[in-house]
């Protein structure tokens, strides 16, 4: 009885301390290795704007949003992104159907105010975010040549819930969505050279 | 307002690239509004902190060594309990089961196929620490901390025995689901059978069909909350099914825990070979009134029940209750 | 089976029920949380915005301005080929930035960082080396050239020798954004896009004066960021609004002198998308020429605004954000297209008589402005 005890001890510590250099081992190869975690991110240039974000999201209301760079629009009175330049005008010849279909994209006067010409003044284009639904309509409208490209799509993380493998990404046309580093601890310079990089 | 100056570099990198491209020469400068607008600067909200993702860290930390106490040192069902509770509440709806030591399972296999994925220091810490827990304790993970075996474990209503032999078959889906899990998380899968081929690219199968998302998210596509509902429903009449029939971090928690230096010992002190904890255990864990390392899931069900334990609490002279067959 | 329970009894049902309790919450609770989490399930995309009457059929874009006969139009122009790009000997490897004619209809094309000199005929004279982010080129009627950089104007004379240039911004010493430059007689106008304005130089960089400041809708608006203006022999500047869907006439002391041009996507008269006209150039018998985008194509308009011709868009690389123009004293029309790399010319081959109507201008009721002060 002792015998096949000790025996068993015997195997057991020996399986033990291998498993025990084999998880120190690899744990010690991933340490050198791991950097920031990450975070997923749509790259603007490969985009096509193809409507699967608004599908795709594990959420219901996709936590890929349009978003508008100020410093690039245009602040036009006629935004294509906001109108439908193709849809019927009215009697002043401004179009009255919009691009967007859930009306996330919202417009203001800004700056000095014309009330004779609505065509003399600026208007802030922005985006509600309890209703844009990521479809992109108005970030292929606002491309150029008919506009500036100031509307692209971009998760926001506020809503992303930071799925191991976003969904999205397995069913993206374009692999336009990328994984990056969130700037943060690098245990080793090794690491942080990579982050550099 | 971009609240980190250390995020800014990623979104201003884009930014400008896209302004660039439009036009080679010549910077576009914003219109002068006149009145009183001022440019506003978008609003580019941040990902969570490191030091958030540290606090996974710590709360698993420390459920593990809660856990270890409880089941080991403690001996309680009670605080077993609430400390899955307490697992299932953080881990579970509060982080909605993201970040979890199965997925980190894919994490870390590409990371050691693939050089550029990055890998963050708490992904690593979230697979082997439970790991090495096990080498040395025992499953502390899956009784205690894990969310999917707690909310599986809380909703155990009438536990049936599942048949011998069934069981030992099924006991090997696990390691296939490893395997699988492995080489698609790897590789993704690329073959030519004649003129038949299959290409698909890696993929993280575990993710993709995590059963328990659904209800820690609370929300998601239909057949994922069909696959969920239909696993909670299992549960309630044959214990724990997806930790026992399906998980591949199981598979390797197994693996180790028949290793370990120090493990569930049903009894306190002395074996009575009386089969009480046999009848209690949901998961069929008790083999020739011992606990089998392999498939026992740290629940702390059977110290209830056992004689001696009972001895030991003050129970006095009041003896179980046998019914004879 | 549980230990110290009565082996049979009434109590049997309740009291499991009582020792189960929380496995029931829990399962409770968990098909709540599947049944929540059915009822966000995304429905079907549909509109939010419920428009009480069926909409029009929209018009593709490309087709908005169709290519009319010349019984349509006035005049027609015809493609005689491409001077650069295209089928021709000569290419741009990276950048065609803009085009300019000079004396004896030589036309100076600048791109590459680099001024290409040909003949009327096509052949090529000469070639400079310039400034690499010049936006734009001007060629005086002495044969000097300058070009327009982002704060600076260069000078060459006749033989590609930089002679001269100067800095070009505001009084605050903010660089000029410059995206047209043009000779008059002896003065340099340069268009400053980012102070939303021309300013006249002499040949030595000193300011002579301002135009755009004085009309009373406010100065130019350019949601794309790009001025573009040609100068007629009288002195009259026509100078693009994009904002408004414009070409603005000036005088050289900066006076208004009128406007003509509004949006609209079905009129072919009409300047289509959101910033339009991109690119304008007047002729020597005082027509004007602009340039589109979004529908990449080229008019030719009356001084009070009645469309004469169109060069439709599949002459065009539909991508193009701009379109440069010139025009040599025969009347052909230069494009330049920047995507393709390719300057294409066009010459007038027919004139309708004097009043024959165009077509789509009774249809749509497009509106005309004479010369009125604003």
């Amino acid at each position: 009885m002792s015998d096949k005890s000790s025996r068993r001890q015997f195997i057991d510590r020996s399986f033990r301390i291998i498993g025990f250099l084999g998880i120190g081992g690899a744990a010690g190869v991933l340490t050198k290795r791991a950097s920031s975690s990450a975070v997923y991110q749509i790259d603007p240039f490969k985009c096509t704007s193809c409507d699967l974000c608004r599908t795709s999201c594990v959420l219901s209301l996709s936590a890929v949003k349009a978003v508008n760079d100020f410093e690039k629009c245009g602040y036009c009175m006629l935004c294509p992104a906001y109108m439908d330049v193709n849809s019927r005008p009215d009697e002043k010849g401004i179009p009255t159907g919009k691009v967007c279909p859930q009306d996330a994209l919202k417009r203001r006067v800004v700056g000095r105010v014309d009330l004779e010409d609505p065509n003399n003044n600026y208007y802030e284009y922005a985006i509600d975010e309890t209703r844009c639904d990521g479809c992109g309509k108005c970030v292929k409208a606002c491309l150029p040549p008919a506009g500036n490209g100031s509307l692209r799509l971009e998760i926001r993380y506020t809503r992303c819930v930071e799925c191991n493998e976003c969904a999205i990404r397995v069913v993206c046309p374009d692999d336009a969505i990328v994984r990056v580093p969130v700037p943060g601890m690098a245990p080793t310079a090794d690491s942080s050279e990579r982050e550099k990089a | 307002m971009i609240r980190s100056r250390r995020f800014r570099p990623l979104i201003l990198l884009l930014m400008v690239l896209a302004s660039s491209a439009l036009f080679a020469q010549y910077q576009r400068k914003p219109p002068d509004f006149g009145g009183s607008y001022s440019f506003p600067s978008p609003e580019h909200p941040e990902p969570r902190s490191e030091w958030v993702r540290l606090l996974d860290v710590g709360m698993l930390v420390a459920g593990l060594a809660l856990g270890t106490w409880l089941i080991l040192k403690r001996r309680s069902r009670g605080g077993v309990m609430l400390l899955s509770i307490g697992a299932l509440a953080y881990f579970g709806f509060y982080r909605k089961g993201c970040i979890c030591p199965i997925g980190a399972i894919q994490n870390v296999t590409l990371s050691l196929t693939d050089p550029s994925y990055i890998v963050s220091l708490s992904i690593v810490v979230f697979f082997f620490l439970p790991l090495a827990t096990a080498l040395l304790f025992g499953r502390i993970f899956c009784g205690g901390v894990c969310p999917i075996g707690a909310i599986q474990d809380l909703v155990l209503l009438r536990p049936r025995k599942v048949p011998e032999k069934l069981d030992r078959a099924l006991r090997w889906l696990p390691y296939l689901y490893l395997g699988l899990a492995v080489l698609f998380a790897g590789w993704g899968l690329g073959f030519k059978i004649g003129a038949w081929e299959v290409q698909a690219a890696r993929r993280f199968l575990i993710c993709e069909y995590d059963p328990f998302i659904g209800l820690f998210r609370i929300s998601g596509a239909f057949h994922m909350l069909a696959i969920g509902a239909g696993f909670i429903l299992a549960g309630m009449f044959f214990g724990r099914p997806y930790c026992r029939w399906l998980c591949p971090y199981g598979a390797l928690l197994s693996i180790l825990s028949r290793f370990s230096w120090k493990n569930v010992q049903v009894t306190p002190d002395k074996e009575l070979d009386c089969g009480l904890c046999a009848d209690a255990c949901p998961y069929g864990a008790i083999h020739n009134y011992r606990a089998d390392r392999a498939s026992c899931l740290a629940c702390a069900r059977c110290y209830e029940y056992c004689p001696r334990e009972q001895v030991l609490r003050g129970a006095g002279d009041e003896f179980v209750q046998v019914k004879l067959p | 089976m549980k230990p110290q329970q009565p082996e049979a009894g009434e109590g049997n049902l309740l009291d499991r029920l009582r020792k189960s309790w929380f496995p029931a919450a829990a399962v409770v609770g968990a098909l709540a949380s599947f049944i929540a989490a059915a009822l966000r399930l995304r429905p079907e995309p549909g509109t939010v915005l419920q428009t009480t009457e069926k909409p029009a059929p929209p018009v593709p874009p490309q087709q908005a301005g169709p290519n009319l006969p010349a019984g349509g139009f006035k005049r027609e122009y015809r493609k005689s080929g491409s001077l650069v790009g295209g089928a021709a000997a000569q290419q741009f490897r990276s950048s065609l930035a803009g085009i300019a004619v000079g004396p004896g209809d030589r036309v100076y094309a600048l791109g590459d960082g680099e001024i290409r000199t040909f003949e009327a005929g096509g052949s090529l004279v000469a070639v400079w080396k310039v400034v690499p982010n010049a936006s734009c080129l001007a060629a005086g009627s002495d044969g000097h050239v300058c070009i327009g950089a982002p704060g600076r104007v260069e000078i060459y004379d006749p033989a590609g020798r930089h002679t001269g240039g100067f800095a070009a911004g505001d009084s605050a010493g903010r660089p000029a954004g410059i995206t047209a430059v043009k000779w008059f007689r002896d003065e340099i106008l340069a268009a400053d896009a980012d102070a939303r304005l021309i300013r006249r130089y002499d040949r030595h960089g000193k300011q002579l004066g301002l135009i755009g400041t004085k009309a009373r809708a406010g100065s130019f608006i350019l949601p794309n960021g790009w001025l573009d203006f040609d100068v007629d022999a009288q002195g009259v500047i026509r100078a693009t609004d994009t904002g408004r869907h414009q070409v603005t006439a000036w005088a050289l002391d900066g006076t208004p002198l009128g406007s003509f041009g509004k949006f609209g996507m079905g009129n072919p008269e009409d300047f289509v998308g959101c910033c339009n006209p991109v690119n304008v150039a007047v002729t020597h018998d005082g027509k004007i020429v602009t340039g589109e985008k979004m529908v990449a194509r080229v008019k030719v308009y009356e001084p009070d605004g009645r469309l004469l011709a169109l060069v439709g868009p599949e002459n065009f690389d539909p991508k193009c954000i701009h379109l440069h123009l010139a025009v040599d004293s025969k009347g052909w029309i230069l494009v330049a297209d920047p995507v393709r790399r390719e300057v294409s010319r066009f010459f007038p081959v027919a004139e309708a008589a004097d009043n024959a109507p165009l077509r789509d201008r009774e249809t749509a009721g497009g509106i005309r402005q004479e010369y009125a002060r604003i």
